[in-house]
């Protein structure tokens, strides 16, 4: 497969933290990777870095196999990028701001036409061609944002949490229109701290803490990585410490935990755990209501490499 | 490419509403207002015809000369016109100045005696005219008495002579004050070198735009496969439009509407509103490009700085100029709004250009100046942080 | 409490333009506030002459400098062109005499030698253009008929020394009412500029929608809340006012202690409270903080120079007067301009400044129903 990104020990210093340090990875064609990591661990920081917005202190970053500079323009033809924030004019209507920002990369009007019609189709927004940006709705105007970058077809799409604060059905719309991208044949980055996202969405994953990779792989690799197999959570009312104790003992348990009447359990390897469980219940006639089986997720990756939650 | 985004510069600018007051209806407002005040200003400092009241006793009815002298003063087909007087009683006399009918009132009993309410130029021209009539009378006499002393003792002579003599005597003054002295105009000089300068704002919205530290467009834009270069300054030519189109409404309602005078000299008079503007342009890049705050602060950066740079040539006090030009006259040799102010003074007011062209050319100065600093920062294409 | 807490750190943020209208009112003031002597008197009024002479100081020529020295200011400035010129544009000086070369001796000669002058055409001019014609009338007289320098330079000036008895029916103190009006109508941007900008930046940061629903939400009952706003306002509105008069009282000094001086303080606060209205009002119609300061200045602005406040009321054209009408600035400045020729204090002569003030408190009402029915028209649309 092609590299499309190749980021090599890649180091961005500010005057006294280190926002991306050593940094290294490849992107191939066709793919959606996933950047995943709480705020502040360096996801933003690297994709300006590769935008070539920033300095960076150390490194080197080929985009197509070229050097990426601020004249590339070449290059830049080929990449569409959505920022975090919202980027738009508000005096301009939802087609003026595509095209427009469609326009500094196509000249020619008749394609730039079709490239916008498709953008808005792509989004959803048919019916708010002529609203300003003011009268949209947050999920609506996330949608835009996304349509103004990548209007112009790129091959390389940089989404840098496009769906941060939006509404569950704005969300899906989002999620939808980046498959079809990649269906199209875009190599898609995609940045997040919604794990969620990122296990449905993306090819491989990157996840990043204070700087530094802490991980990589698909989804199923990376839940490899977790210690944990399993975790089985029941609602019991009364729960002696004798009982807690003895359950802390069965062999798979990692550790069993009992507060406000939930009794949880982590297990480090996964069979058969609820079978045993429920019979040791039904033995010491202990009585439960519901009873949840959970799969590890990437946040208990995460969770088990840093030591913290993914989310503040 | 370059329309392309200047097409849309200008979209943007002349869809801020905000900006557009700013620059559009602000000045139009304030220059209305301006005129409302200062309409009858001058006007009302010319010396009117003033009202006064004279007693009616025997001794002035009996004075033919007197009364001859105040029917010439208060006679309305006279050009020189000086009174409007009211013959009356004393208590009527007193009555009327009591309730500021009149400036004063005069009797006359074995001279003259004037009674007044206050001090004030009315009432000193009162005194004036007065006096002057007693010294008429006091050099015929003395004309007569050296007449006398030299051996003449015609009287008819002497009188027709004297009476000749004064005819002739004319003082020969001949007035070269320039005809363009209207000062107000000063106000609405401040007024246009505020629109300049508040039209920083419109070239700093349009730069924040392009560049990729100050704003989330201009960090779109710079991702975006355009040299920089040809960003800003298609951005910068689409404010600059929009900023002369504001100088020019400007313009054609102050002197169509508002009957401004700027003197004759067209091309001077709209070379001065380009180059104005540009400096305007180049405080807006200026501020733009070097300080790295949000724009609400940008914008009160060059209000503040306009309306320092406004209060100093004179918008809220026009005496305010002249007193920064003769003591500190190096403050007004920097200060654009001065510059631009002083521009059209001197255009409206001195026939030589010299003045003229010394504000234009610092004004280019301090374009350049303000223009060349904001490029090394400009120049930038990769920030340390955004 | 807490509501006045924030109150006064919002206030605190926005120190600066208060400052700055202050600074306006005690600059402008105080540029009127050359200290004059009560004036019992009477004064000539003279005019502003600068004498440029080119011809020797001696003689008939010096006596002319001498009589336009006695009856004038003479102002100095400094000897080029360019430097004369802007003195006469900008009103430095009235009136400037050019003494040509050789006018001794000219004079002298029965040549009748031009004397160039240069004038600003306003009464100051004509006042001294009248006496420069008057002097050089005299002096030709005498030349025609006297051959000797000395005589015809004692004679002009026995002429000339002539005065007119003149009598000063009314003993106020002018000067200072004027000062003190001129103060007080300039009080009408400052206070209504201060008051338009700090209320309508607060309000609008409590009515910011957020903002607002999180004092709706908590325990604080709204009406509580609001009557806490209103109060704190109000008390703002009345320091910023004490604060205005006791600057009044610094600059102006003994006649604020006088009947006088109580109307005026009467009528401003008036005036204040009916500002505090206007602003509620501008608070109630603009939530748009940008837009604020535009509308600060076209508000105080304009009904200062409309109403009288930096321009004196006479001098105003009808037309404008008459608009001016619609402003309760007007019934304010109207007031203080009244106050400055009252002599004496009777029912006749107060009559018409209780007009001016009931107009002031008929305006007030109006404002406040006014906002009462905007406010509950917002309610309803949100």
């Amino acid at each position: 497969m092609n590299k499309v990104i190749d980021v090599k020990k890649l180091t961005k210093e500010y005057k006294n933290l280190k926002a991306v340090d050593n940094l290294s990875f490849e992107v191939y064609e066709g793919e959606i990777l996933g950047l995943l990591g709480p705020n502040g661990s360096g996801k933003s920081t690297t994709i300006n870095c590769i935008l070539s917005l920033l300095n960076f202190s150390k490194g080197s970053i080929k985009i197509f196999g070229s050097e990426m500079t601020p004249d590339s323009y070449e290059l830049k033809k080929e990449i569409g990028v959505v920022f975090q924030d919202v980027a738009l004019f508000e005096e301009l209507t939802v087609y003026d701001n595509i095209d427009y920002f469609c326009g500094l990369y196509i000249n020619d009007k008749k394609v730039r036409k079709l490239y916008i019609e498709d953008a808005i189709k792509l989004v959803g927004l048919e019916d708010f061609k002529t609203f300003y940006p003011k009268q949209l709705s947050g999920g609506l105007l996330r949608r835009l944002n996304i349509a103004c970058g990548i209007a112009h077809k790129p091959k390389l799409i940089f989404l840098d949490e496009p769906t941060v604060a939006v509404d569950p059905q704005s969300r899906n719309n989002i999620l939808d229109g980046i498959k079809i991208l990649r269906e199209q044949g875009a190599t898609i980055i995609y940045t997040t701290h919604y794990m969620e996202e990122v296990e449905i969405l993306c090819d491989r994953v990157i996840i990043l803490d204070k700087g530094r990779i802490i991980a990589s792989g698909t989804c199923d690799e990376l839940k490899a990585l977790s210690d944990i197999e399993e975790k089985i959570s029941l609602e019991i009312n009364k729960l002696d410490d004798k009982h807690l104790e003895e359950i802390n003992k069965f062999k798979t348990v990692d550790v069993a935990t009992y507060s406000n009447n939930t009794l949880l359990i982590t297990y480090k390897k996964g069979k058969n755990n609820l079978l045993e469980l429920m019979e040791y219940l039904k033995k010491e006639r202990i009585k439960y209501n519901n009873i949840f089986v959970e799969r590890p997720t990437l946040n208990d990756v995460f969770l088990s490499l840093t030591g913290k939650e993914l989310r503040d | 490419m370059f329309f392309h985004n200047f097409k849309y510069s200008l979209k943007t600018l002349f869809k801020n509403r905000m900006l557009i007051f700013w620059t559009f209806a602000f000045p139009i407002i304030l220059g209305t207002l301006f005129n409302m005040a200062f309409k009858d200003i001058e006007s009302s400092e010319q010396l009117d015809i003033i009202d006064i009241a004279i007693v009616e006793n025997e001794q002035f009815n009996n004075n033919e000369m007197y009364k001859e002298i105040f029917n010439n003063l208060s006679d309305k087909n006279n050009e020189d016109r000086l009174f409007n007087i009211n013959y009356t009683t004393k208590e009527e006399a007193s009555k009327l100045l009591e309730d500021e009918k009149v400036s004063g009132y005069l009797v006359y009993e074995d001279g003259f005696k004037i009674f007044v309410k206050t001090s004030g130029i009315n009432e000193t021209i009162l005194k004036t005219v007065t006096e002057e009539i007693k010294q008429n009378e006091i050099m015929m006499n003395s004309l007569t008495e050296i007449e006398i002393k030299n051996g003449n003792y015609n009287y008819e002579a002497i009188s027709n002579d004297i009476m000749a003599i004064i005819e002739n005597s004319e003082a020969n003054i001949e007035d070269i004050s320039s005809s363009n002295l209207s000062y107000t105009m000063i106000e609405f000089y401040t007024l246009i070198a505020m629109t300049c300068l508040y039209g920083g704002i419109l070239g700093m919205v349009a730069l924040n735009g392009c560049l990729a530290n100050m704003t989330n467009n201009g960090k779109r834009v710079s991702v975006a496969p355009i040299k920089k270069s040809k960003l800003i300054i298609s951005s910068l030519l689409a404010s600059y439009i929009v900023q002369v189109i504001g100088i020019a409404l400007l313009f054609l309602y102050t002197t169509f509407v508002l009957k401004v005078d700027y003197g004759n000299n067209l091309p001077l008079i709209i070379l001065l509103a380009l180059v104005g503007t540009l400096a305007g342009l180049a405080l807006g890049v200026f501020v733009s490009a070097m300080f790295k705050t949000n724009e609400n602060t940008k914008t009160g950066i060059i209000i503040s700085v306009t309306m320092l740079g406004c209060f100093l040539s004179g918008m809220m006090g026009i005496t305010m100029k002249y007193i920064v030009d003769k003591n500190v006259p190096i403050i007004n040799k920097l200060n654009p709004a001065s510059m631009i102010t002083d521009g059209f003074y001197s255009l409206y007011y001195y026939d030589t250009e010299t003045r003229y062209f010394f504000n234009i050319i610092s004004l280019i100065i301090f374009a350049f100046i303000l223009i060349s600093i904001s490029i090394f920062s400009l120049r930038r294409q990769k920030y340390d942080s955004i | 409490m807490i509501v006045f807490k924030t109150f006064l750190k919002v206030l605190k943020s926005c120190k600066t333009p208060i400052i700055m209208y202050t600074v306006f009112l005690v600059v402008f003031g105080g540029l009127n506030m050359q200290t004059s002597d009560t004036a019992t008197s009477f004064e000539s009024t003279k005019p502003d002459i600068l004498i440029i002479n080119n011809d020797e100081d001696k003689g008939i020529t010096k006596n002319l400098i001498d009589y336009i020295k006695d009856n004038s200011n003479i102002i100095d400035i400094k000897d080029t062109e360019e430097a004369i010129n802007d003195a006469l544009f900008y009103r430095d000086v009235n009136y400037i005499i050019y003494i040509p070369d050789n006018y001794r001796e000219d004079f002298l000669n029965n040549k009748n030698p031009k004397i160039e002058i240069k004038s600003t055409g306003d009464y100051n001019a004509s006042l001294a253009h009248m006496m420069l014609e008057k002097y050089v009338k005299v002096a030709n007289t005498y030349n025609a008929k006297l051959d000797n320098e000395e005589e015809i330079i004692s004679n002009i000036n026995k002429t000339l020394s002539v005065k007119t008895e003149i009598e000063l029916t009314s003993n106020l103190d002018t000067n200072n009412l004027a000062r003190a009006t001129f103060y007080y109508n300039f009080m009408n941007y400052s206070l209504l500029a201060g008051l338009v900008y700090v209320i309508c930046l607060i309000l609008s940061s409590f009515n910011e929608i957020k903002v607002k629903k999180r004092t709706i939400i908590s325990s604080m009952k709204t009406s509580t809340h609001n009557k806490n706003l209103l109060l704190s306002n109000g008390l703002f509105a009345i320091i910023l006012w004490i604060f205005y008069v006791v600057l009044g009282f610094i600059l102006l000094g003994d006649i604020m202690f006088t009947t006088h001086g109580i109307i005026y303080i009467i009528n401003s606060f008036i005036f204040m409270i009916c500002s505090l209205t206007i602003a509620f009002l501008i608070a109630t119609l603009v939530n748009n903080k940008n837009a604020i300061n535009g509308i600060v200045n076209v508000v105080a602005l304009g009904t200062s120079f409309l109403c009288g406040a930096f321009v004196p009321m006479e001098w105003l054209p009808s037309s404008v007067i008459n608009i001016a009408h619609v402003l309760p600035s007007y019934w304010y400045i109207k007031t203080n301009e009244l106050l400055k020729t009252i002599e004496v204090f009777n029912f006749e002569t107060l009559k018409p400044i209780f007009i001016n003030m009931i107009v002031i408190l008929l305006f007030t009402i109006l404002f406040i129903v006014i906002t009462n029915i905007v406010s509950k028209k917002k309610r309803k649309i949100n």
